[in-house]
């Protein structure tokens, strides 16, 4: 996707995926591996580069702020989640430690993130990851920054309102770019943007605010998760009947010596007969 | 004459499938070929953000907007502009018969997986045929040319031509993943005013064909 915010901001890129320890294929469907789940880490804590360990293996290394990883798959199960300082680990004092389960087929993300006040934390989002209708993309935002509650706007609309740490909100739009920004709740004052966000069709958007209100370090980083899509309801590619008119007799006698009129007016009337027609 | 053999044994299959249709769930009805229809990849895992397109020649361009299709057999040449979905949901088709859409949520044609789809009228409300109408005259074997803004044209040879209620679009159709096709759809008959005009779709499926 391309985003183009004027703040720091980095998109999901395949780099830290690299430095994946796990030997996860590039991406699985949720569904198709009955026992794995979909794992996303993002880190939001200002100015430390950190090792990422799961089960005291690591996961990712020289994890820098802001990045969001590739979805990777996991077994389900349960993960002692660390995160160290870079270099730090396995064997001495995880800045951050936490269990997070995820299930069979779930799709989450760890978020290593400062909380509202300002202390380091991990929290776990479930993706949504959902179908969308033909047209449309999910935007999601997640605050997970040292800052107080916060009002989403697109094109100076309000999209998500009151919007807390460590919590996000979630909307099905339609599909294309609209210019973002995050304004402190009930108020216009712009603490982040604005910013060019690209909502794509059939996938969802997850936007995450992090960073520091205080160190004016607060910044956006984006995450997506695509094959969401649905097809259109229909294609309505006719017109007047032209094609078949008794006065078109070349295209009328050919629809008709293929028999494909009287065929699919049987088969419409079978299936109205079956009752399978509203 | 290859048009009278055409539509007789056209005839044939989709009287046996009509029948076979009355008793199951409605498949696409195959004019000629096999038609997919739960190919794999309908449902896509969640992915990162695509990589960055690498610098390679023209002719591998995987996602250059498609500006004109052709199928030389059948006289068919339209212009292509990109298409997305009406408020409704329904796919955008181009107002002038003589214009076909792209799907542009989907697959470009020259994709590396997925189906690309290009949409077209078959009559416009003005009484113009539109230049879809020539897919009924399509053969398997017949040649798909589309032409790409900024990348060489790709070619794709049909496969399967199917004629399937408006509602039972088959999925694949629209699908994101798995092997590259071409997919041509316009309407068909029958045609049933009362119930808004046509009540089919004509579904040409087509392949890439081999370039190496």
């Amino acid at each position: 996707m391309r985003t183009r915010f004027p703040v720091a901001v980095v998109a999901s890129t395949g780099a830290c995926a690299l430095a994946l320890g796990v030997a996860a294929p590039a991406v699985a469907a949720p569904a198709a591996d009955q026992d794995m789940a979909t794992v996303s880490v993002v880190h939001g804590i200002p100015d430390m580069t950190v090792d990422v360990y799961a089960n005291g293996d690591e996961l990712l290394s020289d994890f820098e702020p802001g990045t969001v990883t590739d979805p990777q798959s996991l077994k389900a199960g349960t993960y002692d989640i660390q995160i160290f300082e870079a270099g730090q680990g396995p064997d001495g004092t995880p800045a951050l430690e936490k269990k997070v389960e995820v299930g069979e087929g779930d799709t989450a993300t760890v978020a290593a993130h400062l909380s509202a006040d300002g202390k380091p934390q991990l929290t776990a989002f479930a993706d949504d990851v959902s179908k969308v209708d033909a047209g449309k993309g999910r935007l999601t935002v997640r605050h997970i920054a040292a800052a107080p509650a916060v009002d989403v706007r697109a094109g100076g609309e309000p999209v998500f309102t009151g919007l807390t740490n460590p919590n996000e909100d979630s909307a099905v739009v339609d599909a294309g770019t609209v210019e973002a920004d995050v304004v402190l709740a009930g108020t216009d004052t712009v603490a982040l943007g604005p910013a060019e966000l690209n909502v794509a069709e059939g996938a969802s958007t997850v936007v995450y605010a992090w960073g520091s209100a205080e160190d004016d370090n607060l910044a956006l980083a984006t995450q997506k998760f695509s094959g969401m899509d649905s097809m259109p309801k229909a294609v309505h590619a006719g017109g007047d009947g032209t094609a078949v008119s008794a006065n078109s007799t070349e295209w009328g006698a050919g629809w008709i010596a293929l028999g494909g009129a009287a065929a699919v007016a049987g088969v419409l009337a079978a299936r109205r007969f079956a009752g399978r027609r509203g | 004459m290859a048009v009278a053999v055409l539509a007789a044994v056209t005839a044939v299959v989709l009287g046996v499938l009509w029948l076979a249709q009355g008793r199951q769930q409605a498949a696409p009805t195959a004019d000629f070929g096999a038609v997919p229809s739960t190919a794999a990849g309908a449902a896509g895992g969640p992915s990162g953000t695509a990589p960055p397109l690498p610098a390679t020649e023209q002719a591998a361009r995987t996602d250059a907007a498609p500006e004109r299709v052709v199928v030389p057999g059948v006289g068919l040449d339209a212009r292509v502009e990109g298409v997305g979905v009406t408020e409704r949901g329904d796919m955008t088709v181009p107002d002038d018969p003589a214009v076909a859409g792209w799907y542009r949520y989907g697959p470009a044609p020259g994709g590396a997986e997925g189906s690309a789809v290009l949409v077209g009228h078959l009559d416009s409300e003005t009484g113009d045929l539109g230049e879809f109408a020539a897919l009924r005259d399509v053969r398997a074997g017949d040649t798909v040319e589309v032409r790409r803004a900024g990348a060489e044209p790709v070619a794709y040879r049909v496969t399967a031509r199917a004629t399937v209620p408006k509602d039972e679009l088959p999925p694949s159709a629209f699908r994101r993943t798995g092997p590259p096709v071409l997919t041509l759809i316009t309407c068909a008959p029958p045609f049933e005013p009362e119930r808004g005009g046509y009540t089919a779709n004509l579904v040409v499926t087509a392949e890439p064909m081999d370039t190496r």
